[in-house]
């Protein structure tokens, strides 16, 4: 088996003497995608941002392919890696087109492969070409959060870091978007760190589901394997949400039939 | 009316340049000191609030304080580099006009970028390091740009108030509009101080719209209007700036003169005289005695008139007051051997301090002398003018005659004649050569026990000028070519209400009279 393409070994992080995470130690191997699911202040944010160095270990150490980020300045480190923010991160001043080309120009790519670079990433998250020149206040939230995957995509980045990506928008464009998510980390051969505090969508989309409380991880196991039953009561009662939900749902169908 | 708008015009090129030059140096030299103070102030609340509260308490310091304070460190930093460094500081003029003007600009840019930058969204500065920008890509690329609307609106309150405060540059010697309204106070000429007023809210209304034009193509991202503005900027300090550039060698003598008219009008004389010779003049008008002779000391002023009494008390320290020609014969020798100044010899006349009285409130009191005065003082009010009372020839008087007024107040000189005539003062620090004193039918009290000293008008020539033969053969035949009768014609054309002159034409006209023209 290939080296694992993110790995933390017994990671930790305090703030002002809370430990945000503790100790936690996983490997990711490449090409999976990772739900990360929890309350909040339970660590996930914390540590997806380890990858990428946003936020810096307190003890312990992150591989990114098999090379401790560490050693490796974070602006070029950040480069390699997309990262989707939470609520959108777009930067006001710039049109659609320059906020997905900002990564390529740090990284002085040629203008024409820029352009090319943004026309294929707007057909890629289903955008029209017109919005290119279009400012993020002009944009829905849905649209925003495309334009924020397109941008994390735009330098061609092998790991994507998304932090509740979809948590401000409507059931139904949070399902579609989701969906196209999934999509591109097949068609892209991604590896995916997604943090969301919605279970159903981490069931529905990913490989695998980490569980985090209080800076420890309860469970990391796939969807199939958490819906059979866990040991931990807490991380059962996660996990049965959305079944519970549905059974409620059906009830209720069930009554008015 | 006319003849003084007129006037005014002709003075306008050299006064709006050296302004706006002034002006945009301050602001540029201000925005070079702020922005970088702000990027870091933004970023380090140990910065911020310091810097912060500096600029602010600078702004609680009134504008021509804080341009006065200037001279003094100006002089004694000016001590300091030329042991250390081997060359002097320009204490008076430009350099601490530029200075005092640019703190007085710092507040509202550094106030609005520190607001701008920290105003900047979290989120948005997070993406900004999530993208892979190093510090200085997210400053100009993300924060710049979005504090710009903000930082632009301070940059336009801080021109508007450097272009109002410029104008108190005067008094340090640094020729602004404030020219108009320093010497058309001094001169009760309104038509000045009107015309003054408005080229400095006309020029302060201009830069404002120009700059907001640039606010607003930055605040809607667009180039037209920002270019357009600062190219319009630009040229108007350029304009400013050329011809400047062009006489920038040929050597000129610098006029000084204090804050009233007498020194205006022999101000003019003397640049006249120096002009018919050949030579280039420049003035510095309005300064404040000390710092007239301070100025002359170091080269700042190459010449102007300034009087015994006053050079033997302040200048000298002296206490005593010997006999006219033992005074001046004493001080020559003195300012020669100590200070290296060349006095070149009296104008003719005396500008003494005098106490003066209406002629009837003296009459029916029967005051005649000081020393009538001290019995009567208690139930009178002194009226000086802005320095007399904390002179050292006020206090010898003082003191001598054992005077204790019931009220001392302080005026400009040209109210402290209307206060004897409204009534809010009885008696006044007069100027014997002044022209009022006929004019207003007042006594002059007379000094029997001889406790204030003799101020003839003399000719002070700087260290730097003392061998130049040009400068001291246009002088000379000055000397003694001038009567009290002619000064206080002079004077009185000047300051009178009606049928006014400015300094320069009853200067054309006193050189007539003298036979110095």
């Amino acid at each position: 088996m290939a080296a694992p393409l993110i790995q933390f070994n017994a990671v930790s992080r305090l703030y002002a003497g809370q430990t945000a995470v503790d100790a936690v130690s996983l490997d990711i191997p490449a090409g999976q995608f990772v739900a990360v699911v929890g309350a909040s202040g339970s660590g996930k944010t914390t540590l997806t941002k380890m990858v990428s160095r946003l936020v810096e270990l307190s003890s312990g150490q992150v591989l990114v392919e098999g090379a401790d980020v560490a050693g490796i300045d974070p602006v070029q480190l950040r480069r390699r890696i997309g990262y989707v923010f939470q609520g959108v991160g777009l930067f006001p001043h710039l049109t659609v087109g320059e906020n997905i080309a900002i990564t390529p120009r740090l990284l002085s790519q040629a203008d024409g492969e820029i352009a090319a670079r943004v026309t294929e990433l707007l057909d890629l998250v289903g955008l029209p070409q017109t919005y290119a020149t279009r400012l993020p206040d002009q944009l829905s939230g849905g649209e925003r959060q495309r334009v924020g995957v397109a941008r994390a995509l735009a330098a061609k980045p092998k790991i994507l870091l998304m932090d509740e990506p979809f948590g401000a928008l409507d059931p139904i464009t949070r399902e579609a978007l989701g969906r196209a998510t999934r999509d591109l980390h097949d068609k892209l051969h991604l590896t995916t760190l997604m943090v969301t505090h919605d279970v159903q969508e981490a069931l529905l989309l990913a490989d695998r589901i980490l569980v985090m409380a209080g800076g420890r991880l309860l469970a990391d196991a796939s969807p199939r394997e958490l819906l059979k039953g866990h040991g931990d009561p807490a991380v059962a009662a996660l996990i049965d949400t959305p079944a519970r939900q549905a059974r409620a749902l059906s009830a209720l169908m069930g009554a008015g039939a | 009316m006319s003849e003084q708008v007129d006037a005014a015009w002709a003075l306008l090129p050299d006064y709006l340049s050296q302004h706006v030059l002034l002006s945009a140096a301050a602001l540029g030299l201000g925005l070079v000191i702020s922005l970088p103070l702000a990027v870091v102030a933004a970023r380090s609340p140990l910065v911020r609030w310091p810097a912060v509260t500096f600029a602010g308490l600078i702004q609680t310091i009134p504008g021509l304080a804080l341009l006065a304070l200037f001279y003094p460190l100006l002089l004694a930093l000016s001590g300091f580099t030329e042991s250390a460094l081997g060359f002097r500081l320009q204490a008076l003029g430009f350099l601490p006009a530029l200075l005092a003007l640019t703190l007085y600009s710092m507040l509202p840019i550094l106030r609005n970028a520190v607001a701008g930058l920290t105003g900047v969204d979290p989120a948005v500065r997070e993406a900004a390091d999530g993208v892979g920008m190093t510090r200085s890509q997210k400053l100009f690329r993300v924060e710049v740009p979005l504090a710009a609307p903000v930082i632009m609106a301070g940059v336009r309150t801080a021109a508007v108030w450097t272009i109002g405060a410029a104008t108190l540059s005067t008094p340090v010697g640094q020729t602004s509009l404030g020219n108009y309204i320093f010497s058309g106070l001094q001169t009760e000429n309104w038509v000045f101080v009107l015309f003054g007023c408005a080229a400095s809210a006309g020029l302060a209304l201009i830069v404002d719209g120009l700059l907001g034009l640039v606010e607003r193509g930055v605040g809607q991202r667009k180039a037209l209007p920002v270019i357009a503005g600062a190219a319009l900027l630009l040229a108007g300090v350029a304009a400013a700036a050329a011809p400047g550039l062009l006489h920038v060698n040929r050597p000129a003598y610098v006029v000084g003169a204090k804050n009233f008219s007498e020194q205006y009008i022999l101000a003019d004389l003397i640049g006249s005289r120096l002009t018919a010779a050949g030579a280039q003049v420049a003035r510095r008008d309005g300064l404040g005695s000390a710092v007239a002779f301070r100025a002359l000391e170091a080269g700042e002023l190459d010449v102007y008139v300034d009087y015994s009494g006053t050079l033997w008390t302040n200048v000298m320290g002296r206490k005593d007051t010997p006999p006219r020609d033992q005074l001046m014969a004493e001080l020559t020798a003195w300012m020669a051997k100590e200070k290296q100044v060349t006095v070149l010899g009296s104008l003719g006349f005396e500008n003494a301090y005098a106490l003066a009285m209406d002629r009837k409130l003296a009459g029916s009191r029967g005051i005649v002398t000081i020393a009538d005065l001290t019995a009567q003082a208690p139930s009178l009010t002194l009226g000086g003018d802005l320095e007399f009372l904390s002179r050292p020839e006020w206090a010898a008087i003082e003191k001598a005659y054992g005077l204790n007024f019931g009220k001392e107040k302080s005026f400009n000189p040209t109210f402290m004649y209307r206060a004897l005539a409204s009534g809010d003062a009885d008696v006044i620090s007069a100027f014997s050569s002044d022209g009022r004193i006929a004019a207003q039918e007042l006594v002059v009290l007379s000094d029997p026990k001889g406790a204030a000293p003799s101020y003839d008008a003399v000719v002070l020539i700087s260290p730097k000028r003392a061998g130049d033969r040009r400068l001291i053969e246009a002088l000379r035949p000055m000397i003694g070519a001038i009567s009290v009768e002619a000064m206080r014609k002079a004077n009185y054309a000047v300051d009178r209400d009606t049928a006014k002159q400015s300094p320069a034409q009853a200067a054309a006209d006193l050189a007539k009279a003298t036979k110095l023209d």
